[in-house]
């Protein structure tokens, strides 16, 4: 038994400096038929030592709602198209904290297929929000159900959108009695990178960051809205359905969302 | 001149230059074996591959990932912790928070679209300060290449900025200088693509600054810090060093006609050309090995292995030639020390000291 | 660099193996040294991968953290570092010596010190991070650690701090203290791989040094000695084992974790006690001991501020330290760089090859001679010495000389051609020849004696005048405030 472990750690080990001499000498192909042994060995190795012991069952605790309805929640706090990031952050802060970045990475594309094969089957669909070329913008997702001005983005809008979500968090924690640990991290991030909002290493205190984000966003509000129209109207004008949703180039893919 | 570049490379596409190649022309600027591989768009690393001499370099994956997400941390939420570095570093106003990613054209575009958004901007009716993903061009030895910063421009009162974004950490307000060096030697070469931009739409050069944002995560977490960094050095250097590459023929003066580095790739792209042949067309442009070239140039275990065959004293380094008053090789430095070799004209001082040294060194370990 | 150097760099080529640029060690190698191999994250400032730590070559003790991003396991790393290095270091806090000094108050001195001995430059350099990183922690709070982590923090700290100063062995680099003493054929570059260095010190048998190092350049055969892991490495075994981890935090991950980082480990482990044993087997330099008995006052003054219980290291030096520090680092460096040269002939060389010195044979001698009438007639004996090295000093220069301590001249008269074995210099001895008629007995040389002189001296230079920290103008930020470690400090984010 320890004799078949010593050979197979001997043999791992060897297949692993082949490995890397292959890949050092860009042999892809042998590399990869290579890994492939690697595997094998080490799942061996893995079933050999582990003989005996039960494998413990993996225990990962099943989220309460499908990870479509738990972005819609995170999506329905922020009340802004959103990356990957926040919308996990959110969930992190408020509520299950089960979703992970990498879940949501074929979200839209599904979503997109959902539309296109049944449109306007579901109540509402995670979808794009769109550029002023009237593209999917990379990485953010909206909610079918907004307005079209919110679900567009105007140069000023990247800024407007995260000033609007520092509020609502904020708010939403003004409403809690004990906001949780996270929640108030949460704020802090995003308070420090608004001015006025938070003093040196002190907690946000939301009310305060409420006030330090309204008054930014009276300076930019005026010509984000009248952009956010006009990008609004013209995909209204050009765009089907599914393009308003979705955005105007066929294959959109959610780049950069891990 | 092109046609006999292109006969150097053989009948595959030029190598494009990227702004780490085209920052590491500047490193060793007396190497005529470098200047004109890279002129020619050789693929030097898989020239030395093919020749046996695989460069030792190699990314982790552990740096690519982090790298990735501390861009990630600077650029989302439209550029929140940028902005907040940039309201504290350059004063920039608050109305100023305009993003525009240009990246949201087909890649096709990205070029022209950046061109466009440039061009607005620099007339002041731009509507936006930042510009993520642009798409740069630098022509080098008469190559187009394109250059993708992962850095953002932006311009405020009227002058546009680079934006370095780097993962190494800045400690208690010092960062490794190497790596700075580096960001900065990168930055440059954006700084004179924008420039180049500007200057071929009719505006100042000057509107580039010469001052970019390097932008580091501080201490141990991933919060972001900036500083502004000067980078005129580097962009004189790198200047200078790009003129040399329009000035092959120089190089090329003097060298066979049928020279050719091409190594003949199969239907497999599988190179089919003998090594010795390649090495032996190699040999025809002398190379100037620095140890530098051991973090810099793809071909640096040939040149060495080259450099060590001929006993040429470059292998020891700078401070080493320095020292042996520029001999250049390892025998007739040795031959001088020991007096068995008469200096010749001009050597007389440096034979008399090494010859003093040999004597010191014989006497304390006798 | 030195022709000197120069030319035992162009003979290692020659001969295939490094070279000695030394006659003695010029550092300590205390009994039980501590080695350790730290390993970090690539692309993260002070991530701790692992680290294989201890004093016997047999049984070195391995720490992993299987997920390095994770902070928890991180510190968790650092309170298990903390368990080998705080006894060890504190092994040596109990014998101590009273050390009489005149003018002054004795104090006591630890009789022995730690040495902990680290791979490279960079291993040096990744304590004092784990230091900095851990120093400030708080111990109760939002994110608590265990007692032993701010401790261990402001140790690594001391000992990060104290390898810049020159002479120091506290804490050494392995290729810095192998580099001090031989000149391989290659570059300085590639002397920072330890693995090539000690292959051109110190071939396998059947091979040359050059052959060895160049094989020791594959990191497949010799792992690069940290803390910065082969990236071939990183993305062929250690992500997919990091990744398993994460799939299954199970103690056979964990331990397939141990297994890969062993195998980058135990090599430089086993390089670094053959560093050990090449230095040893170097006879000691006379003045090793007095630098060693310097760190050992300053380990104990340490020791003595834990115990008053003195806030951690400040984050930055004030001006006025800041400028102390570096006169104290200049003053170092210029009597290490004596202090060598009086303990070695081969190091005085370089310094006859400037003409800072010259050795020679005495050809002449008056012992007897002397200056002056009356009550200031003084005995000041005179030699002649021949010597074909170039001196460059002029008459008036006081001289000293390695042959005998306190012992000084002054150069009288040079004449003769350099070169040609024929420049005589005659010398007037000032000090170290007693006060009665004719000189102590021994304290003048004789005719046909082998002598060296210089004009390097190892005299106590006054320190810069600079203001006490706490008159420090306000043009310099006025007088520094205490350093106190504040909340920010704690609670830094690590992530």
């Amino acid at each position: 038994m320890s004799e078949s472990l010593d050979a197979l750690e001997l043999r791992i080990a060897e297949l692993r400096a082949q490995v890397r001499r292959a890949v050092k000498a860009r042999d892809n192909t042998l590399a990869r038929s290579l890994r492939g042994d690697l595997r094998r060995a080490e799942q061996a190795w893995d079933r050999a030592v582990g003989a005996g012991e039960p494998e413990s069952p993996q225990e990962r605790e099943a989220p309460l709602l499908p990870v479509r309805e738990q972005v819609h929640q995170a999506l329905a706090l922020l009340g802004v198209p959103s990356a990957v990031r926040m919308i996990v952050a959110v969930n992190d802060a408020f509520f299950s904290g089960a979703l992970r970045g990498p879940q949501l990475t074929s979200l839209r594309r599904d979503e997109e297929r959902s539309f296109r094969g049944d449109p306007y089957a579901r109540p509402y669909y995670l979808c794009a929000a769109l550029t002023d070329r009237l593209s999917p913008a990379r990485g953010l997702l909206a909610d079918s159900t907004w307005e079209p001005e919110r679900r567009v983005l105007g140069p000023l809008s990247p800024r407007v959108d995260f000033l609007v979500s520092a509020m609502r968090v904020a708010d939403r924690l003004v409403r809690m009695t004990d906001p949780p640990q996270g929640a108030r991290r949460l704020l802090r991030r995003m308070a420090q990178n608004i001015p006025g909002a938070v003093e040196g290493l002190a907690p946000a205190d939301p009310e305060t960051t409420i006030r330090a984000a309204r008054a930014e966003l009276e300076v930019h509000h005026a010509a984000d809205v009248a952009q956010r129209a006009e990008v609004a109207a013209r995909a209204g004008r050009q765009l089907s359905d599914a393009e308003r949703l979705f955005g105007a180039v066929a294959l959109s893919t959610l780049r950069g969302a891990s | 001149m092109n046609g006999r570049l292109d006969r150097l490379r053989g009948p595959v596409p030029s190598r494009p230059h990227d702004a780490r190649a085209i920052a590491a022309l500047a490193a060793n600027p007396g190497c005529a074996r470098r200047a004109l591989l890279d002129a020619a768009g050789v693929d030097k690393d898989r020239t030395a591959r093919h020749l046996g001499f695989p460069a030792p370099f190699g990314q982790s994956q552990f740096a690519i990932t982090r790298g990735n997400s501390f861009e990630t941390v600077v650029k989302e939420n439209g550029c929140a912790e940028l902005l907040r570095l940039l309201r504290e570093l350059l004063k920039l106003p608050v109305a100023e928070v305009g993003y525009q990613d240009v990246e949201s054209v087909g890649a096709h575009l990205r070029h022209s679209h950046t061109r466009a958004l440039v061009d607005r901007a620099a007339r002041e009716d731009g509507p936006a300060v930042f510009y993520d993903h642009p798409l740069l061009s630098l022509r080098i030895a008469g190559h187009v290449c394109y250059l993708e910063p992962d850095v953002v421009a932006f311009q405020v009162e009227g002058r546009f900025h680079i934006v370095e974004i780097k993962s190494f950490s800045v400690i208690d307000g010092q960062a490794e200088p190497r790596k700075v060096a580096a960001a900065a030697r990168q930055a440059a070469v954006y700084v004179l693509a924008l420039r180049a931009l500007l200057a071929d739409l009719g505006h100042a050069e000057e509107r580039v600054s010469h001052e970019v944002v390097l932008v580091c995560p501080e201490n141990f977490a991933n919060q972001p810090t900036a500083a502004l960094v000067d980078v005129r050095r580097q962009l004189a250097v790198l200047r200078r060093q790009l003129t040399r590459l329009t000035r092959v023929d120089t190089l090329l003066d003097g060298l066979p006609e049928g020279l050719t580095f091409d190594l003949a790739p199969g239907q497999d792209g599988v190179p089919t050309r003998p090594a010795g042949e390649v090495a032996e067309a190699l040999s025809r442009v002398p190379a100037r090995y620095a140890p530098d070239c051991l973090s810099t140039c793809d071909m640096c275990m040939f040149c060495r292995d080259e450099a060590r065959e001929s006993g040429a004293t470059d292998l020891l380094g700078r401070q080493v030639r320095d020292e042996l008053g520029g001999v250049s090789s390892v025998a007739e430095a040795l031959g001088l020390a020991e007096g068995t070799l008469e200096p010749a004209e001009g050597q007389e001082e440096i034979a008399r000291l090494l010859r003093l040294a040999e004597r010191l060194r014989e006497e304390c370990l006798r | 660099m030195s022709a000197l150097t120069a030319l035992a760099r162009l003979r290692a080529i020659r001969d295939g193996v490094a070279q000695p640029i030394t006659t003695v060690r010029h550092c300590h190698v205390a009994p039980q040294p501590m080695v350790f191999v730290p390993l970090a994250l690539s692309g993260e400032a002070a991530a701790p991968l692992a680290a294989m730590i201890g004093t016997d070559p047999g049984h070195p003790r391995l720490l992993v953290v299987p997920q390095p991003r994770n902070r928890d396991l991180r510190f968790a790393f650092t309170a298990e570092l903390a368990e080998v290095v705080l006894p060890y270091v504190e092994g040596f806090r109990k014998d101590t010596e009273t050390v009489e000094r005149r003018g002054g108050e004795p104090y006591e001195r630890c009789l022995e010190a730690p040495q902990i001995l680290v791979p490279n430059r960079q291993g040096a350099a990744f304590v004092g991070l784990l230091g900095r990183s851990t120093r400030f922690r708080r111990i109760d709070g939002p994110y608590p650690v265990h007692p032993s982590v701010p401790l261990l923090g402001r140790w690594l700290t001391y000992f990060a701090d104290r390898s810049q100063q020159p002479g120091s062995c506290l804490l050494m680099a392995a290729t810095e203290a192998l580099g001090l003493h031989w000149a391989t054929g290659q570059s300085g570059l590639e002397d920072a791989n330890l693995a090539t260095l000690v292959s051109w010190i110190d071939p396998p048998a059947g091979m040359t040094g050059a052959q060895a190092a160049l094989e020791a350049e594959d990191p497949l055969l010799w792992p690069p000695a940290g803390p910065v892991t082969d990236p071939g490495f990183d993305n062929e075994v250690l992500a997919p084992a990091v990744h398993a981890y994460e799939e299954a935090p199970t103690e056979h991950s964990v331990e397939r974790i141990a297994q890969a980082l062993r195998t980058q480990l135990d090599p430089t482990w086993r390089l670094m006690w053959r560093a050990v044993e090449l230095l040893r087997a170097l006879p000691e330099g006379t003045r090793v001991r007095e630098r060693w008995e310097t760190d050992r006052g300053s380990f104990t003054r340490f020791t003595e501020r834990l115990a008053e219980g003195g806030p951690p290291q400040a984050r930055r030096d004030g001006a006025v330290g800041a400028a102390a520090r570096l006169a104290g680092l200049e003053r170092a460096r210029a009597s290490y760089d004596v202090q060598r040269a009086y303990d070695d002939p081969l190091v005085m060389a370089e310094y006859r090859l400037t003409g800072e010195a010259f050795a020679g044979t005495v050809t002449a001698a008056d012992p007897e001679h002397t200056e002056g009438e009356g009550r200031s007639r003084k005995l000041r004996p005179l030699v002649t010495v021949t010597t074909a090295d170039p001196v460059r000093q002029a008459p008036g220069t006081v001289v000293g000389s390695p042959d005998r301590r306190g012992h000084a001249a002054e150069i009288v008269e040079i004449s003769g051609d350099e070169g040609v074995e024929a420049v005589e210099v005659v010398l007037k001895i000032v000090k170290g020849m007693g006060r009665g008629k004719s000189p102590t007995p021994g304290s003048v040389p004789e005719i046909g004696e082998r002598v060296t002189y210089t004009s390097l001296t190892d005299d106590f230079q006054s320190s810069a005048a600079l203001p006490d920290p706490e008159l420090t103008p306000w043009t310099h930020g006025g007088p520094p405030q205490e350093y106190v470690p504040s909340d920010e400090d704690a609670q830094e984010e690590w992530s």
